[in-house]
């Protein structure tokens, strides 16, 4: 009968729901406890710093910068007397950003980063666009993976040389027979456009 | 007659005290009643408290959450702080309000709410007044809260309040109906109104309870809890508390303190009805010896009243003019010939 | 005796909704409880994406398409790179394409179990979407390991995938699956011979097939109609043609074949995801020479994708140059909106928010 049918649905609803009352919540207590963030993670943008030296790793190729799709990246790079570069600022709106991570991918030196942070809620919009002292100190303590072949970081004047570590890596030799760089973040075969060995003229376009 | 004044120990040590003060006699028993009252109401509104806490924790864990786990052991006074977040509130009202009727409808709806624990019998000789009249007090008192409904719609100046204030009701005045039919249909087999009577025509075993004792008894209870989650505008038949409809409640232009009233009204509302229940069918606060009477009430009160809040997190919500064919078109033959059978079986002698 | 007068009022169901459709507006003229009109109001969420990929470049656009429906980021992103992938003549790797297929499945199987919960809580019952969230999470957690984000993945470039998935995803993912196919025993029994959700679903919002072809009406509430047309199967794409699976397909066209008919694409969904789990081969994941300065050949190329909520295509323009020069893009959710005052009308207004539900609308689709 059509009344049974009715009464035994709505007795299994019920009977679904309550089965749930013994189980354990799925969900956890935040601040308090936190959820384990997978290692691919994509969170705030930072600038990584040599794990020796402590110097940015940057190399002002501005490579970053013309991939952003949201013109997020802002890059103070002047030539100096000697018409080599040098790096000035660098600036991060992450109020524009929209972690795509493509500044990551185009990196070749290591320098940039999405780290696995995500609290990083500002009371004001302003205070979302971070300097390059903010980045580095951002990024002191995210664990990366140095795949530069060797060491060549630009010469940092104005508010980066104020950074740690400024201007204090020695260039070092590249290394007799030493083999292709491993793939960055695990992708095989991407023809990145540094899949060729770098030298420090064309590395700096 | 009077049970609960006379025979609590704490009532007669307060009129010996007063008698003792030199107060004349007709000073003495007004100042007790007005101590009952307090009391009671004090009882309600901690009940009321422990109700709201504890929809939200059995809502939680059956969507695997937590619910409130802040305030206290897994947030035990929340409830006490969201009331002091509503006494500071501001008190909005619409300007062009009708003063009288919008002032006065939550205090109706409150006042209603309370009216009907003169008679609910929590224990074995704890009931405030065993009116020989007491569940048809009840069924008229509840009545009341419609008379909130509609000043509370009509002195909020607003179309859609004004709405959903006639759309709740007349829900609540449709499953009026099936609900006394199915109190009747119990009642036959009683003989008698008095609340204490009903509790005490189920003493005994377990099999002596209305709900298995009678052959309409399941039916009865079934009507009768599907009857009372509609007088309690619960899901599913919460079309004015919904947010989801267009039309919101009758409750949209109050705010602060005024919206609190109509919220632990509907709480204390659930209670009463899940109590009626209880009484009428379960065995009031019939059980075990080694376990006083009132925490047998208590418990099976809470059983029922868990019932209703499993309703409102599981079950989707009936559209109006569903709810309303629902409760003429089947609710009310049903019981009718419900209630005929039962008096055949009276007439017969077919019952033990 | 003067004869009742009432007046037809206009009500705004405004741009904030209690359920999660989005920022639409739906102008309602009512007569007492009846709704005699509807006129949508749309452009809240207008974010001009298509004049701003008129100045970014190819691989510059992609995670931009992420945003355009951002509960199937994984379809938007390969709607687009197998648009540039046709016009340039680009051969994408198998194991790119196994990859692409298995994520916009699962994003499929997301997709519904959010519509799943949106529409119960819609109609009333508040707890299915605390459950269809619950197993939705299982599959973004698959995603945010393996490209990193939750909605919106940049994760399909053009030319293949842009990382590789992790040696656990294979197991995690077959787990996730058998936990959404057992819940799915739940899900029915909550709501499906429900007689109040019968009553709130069954017969309601009939959409009558040849006004849903009239009006590219695609997807879902295509298929609910009874119309027979899947772009997976009509026109395939990646490698649905290779898997052995059913469309799914309704008769009636009312509420409640609509969500059944969702309920039955997760079923298909998961085969589709189990068969490619089992064939998935070793190789690249990304074609060899495209580069991210990826300039497409002239011409012009519309693609087409079967989207959780019908036909999402994509028609770009290039002249060679870095920038294509014009992208339009065309979404299913836009059709189901504008047919709704078709046939939703004279019908009170706790149906209007039934059948709002069950057409599952996305309002990014709906105005870019």
């Amino acid at each position: 009968m059509g009344i049974l049918n009715d009464l035994k649905a709505l007795a299994q609803g019920l009977g679904i729901a309550g089965k749930h009352l013994g189980r354990h919540a799925v969900t956890i207590q935040y601040p308090e406890q936190r959820d384990e963030i997978p290692e691919r993670s994509r969170g705030m943008v930072v600038l990584l710093s040599d794990k020796e030296t402590g110097e940015l790793n940057c190399t002002a190729c501005m490579l970053c910068e013309r991939t952003c799709p949201s013109s997020a990246i802002t890059i103070d790079a002047p030539r100096g007397e000697d018409k080599k570069k040098q790096l000035a600022q660098f600036i991060v709106d992450h109020s524009l950003c929209c972690f795509c991570g493509m500044c990551e991918e185009a990196c070749n030196f290591s320098a940039i980063k999405l780290a696995q942070k995500y609290e990083f809620s500002m009371l004001k919009a302003s205070d979302l666009i971070w300097d390059i002292k903010t980045l580095q100190q951002w990024g002191k303590d995210v664990p990366y993976e140095d795949t530069r072949r060797r060491k060549n970081p630009v010469r940092k004047v104005g508010a980066a040389a104020e950074t740690e570590g400024a201007n204090m890596t020695k260039d070092s030799e590249p290394e007799d027979g030493e083999e292709k760089k491993p793939a960055r973040t695990e992708r095989k075969d991407k023809p990145a456009p540094a899949a060729e060995p770098v030298n420090k003229e064309e590395g700096q376009q | 007659m009077i049970v609960a004044l006379e025979l609590l120990p704490i009532f007669q040590w307060l009129g010996e005290l007063l008698g003792g003060l030199g107060l004349p006699a007709s000073w003495i028993d007004p100042i007790r009643y007005g101590a009952l009252g307090v009391m009671m109401f004090g009882i309600l509104a901690v009940v009321a408290l422990f109700l709201v806490w504890w929809e939200r924790k059995i809502a939680a864990h059956i969507q695997q959450r937590f619910g409130p786990m802040r305030h206290g052991w897994h947030g035990w006074y929340q409830t006490i702080m969201d009331a002091i977040k509503l006494l500071q509130k501001e008190d909005v009202r619409v300007a062009t309000r009708d003063k009288a009727v919008f002032f006065w409808a939550p205090v109706v709806g409150f006042v209603a709410a309370f009216l009907a624990y003169i008679v609910i019998p929590w224990g074995d000789g704890l009931i405030v007044a065993d009116l020989n009249i007491g569940i048809l007090y009840i069924m008229a008192v509840t009545t009341f809260t419609v008379i909130s409904l509609l000043m509370a719609g009509w002195g909020s100046h607003n179309k859609y309040a004004l709405l959903g204030g006639m759309r709740s009701a007349a829900q609540v005045v449709s499953y009026e109906v099936p609900m006394v039919v199915s109190v009747l249909t119990v009642i036959i087999f009683v003989g008698s109104l008095s609340m204490v009577d009903i509790v005490k025509s189920q003493q005994g075993l377990i099999f002596n309870w209305f709900v298995f004792r009678l052959p309409m008894g399941p039916l009865a209870f079934l009507t009768f809890i599907v009857a009372a989650t509609a007088e309690a505008n619960r899901t599913p038949f919460d079309i004015p508390e919904a947010e989801q409809e267009l039309v919101a409640g009758y409750n949209i232009e109050y705010s602060g303190m005024k919206f609190a009233m109509f919220f632990l009204a509907e709480f204390v509302n659930m209670f009463t009805v899940s109590a009626v229940a209880v009484t009428l069918f379960f065995g009031g606060w019939n059980g075990w010896e080694f376990v006083p009477s009132w925490i047998w009430f208590l418990f099976k009160t809470l059983l029922v009243v868990l019932l209703l809040m499993l309703f409102r997190w599981t079950y989707p919500r009936l559209r109006v003019d569903q709810l309303m064919e629902f409760a003429w078109k089947f609710l009310v033959p049903l019981t009718f010939a419900n209630l005929i059978v039962a008096g055949i079986f009276k007439y017969l002698g077919w019952y033990w | 005796m003067a004869e009742l007068r009432t007046e037809e009022f206009v009500v705004n169901m405004g741009p904030h909704h209690p359920s999660t459709h989005g920022v639409c507006r739906l102008m309602l003229t009512m007569d007492g409880e009846i709704v005699t009109k509807i006129e949508p109001v749309i452009g809240y969420l207008h974010r001009s994406i298509e004049k701003i990929c008129e100045n970014r470049t190819y691989a510059q656009c992609v995670p931009l398409m992420d945003r355009v429906e951002y509960v199937t980021a994984m379809s938007c992103g390969y709607m687009f790179a197998g648009a540039v992938e046709k016009l340039g003549g680009i051969e994408v790797p198998l194991r790119a394409q196994y990859l692409r297929t298995i994520m916009l499945e699962l994003n499929r199987i997301a997709s519904h179990l959010l519509f799943y919960g949106v529409t119960a809580m819609d109609i009333g019952a508040y707890t299915p979407f605390l459950y269809g969230l619950r197993e939705r999470e299982l599959i973004i957690d698959l995603f945010e390991e393996t490209c990193g984000q939750r909605l919106t993945y940049n994760y399909i470039r053009i030319g293949g995938v842009s990382q590789d998935i992790r040696p656990d995803f294979v197991p995690k993912c077959r787990e996730a699956l058998n936990v959404i196919s057992a819940k799915m025993s739940d899900y029915t029994g909550l709501l499906n011979e429900n007689p109040i959700w019968i009553h709130r679903t069954k017969g309601v919002g009939v959409l009558p097939a040849d006004l849903a072809k009239a009006y590219g009406v695609s997807g879902p509430n295509l298929r609910a109609s009874g119309v027979n047309y899947d772009i997976r199967r009509n026109d395939p794409y990646l490698l649905y043609d290779k898997f052995d699976w059913n469309v799914a397909v309704r008769p009636n066209g009312d509420c409640f074949d609509r969500y059944m008919l969702r309920l039955d694409e997760i079923m298909q969904s998961i085969r589709i995801v189990t068969q490619a789990l089992d064939g998935l081969p070793d190789g690249e994941i990304m074609a060899k020479g495209v580069t991210v300065n990826y300039k497409a050949p002239a011409g012009e190329v519309y693609h087409r994708v079967e989207n959780s909520r019908g036909e999402l295509g994509v028609y770009i323009q290039s002249d060679g140059g870095k920038k294509p020069v014009r992208v339009k893009i065309r979404g299913g959710s836009y059709n189901s909106l504008m047919v709704l005052p078709h046939f939703a009308t004279n019908r009170m207004i706790a149906d209007l928010v039934a059948i709002f539900a069950t057409l599952d609308v996305i309002m990014p689709e709906v105005d870019r």
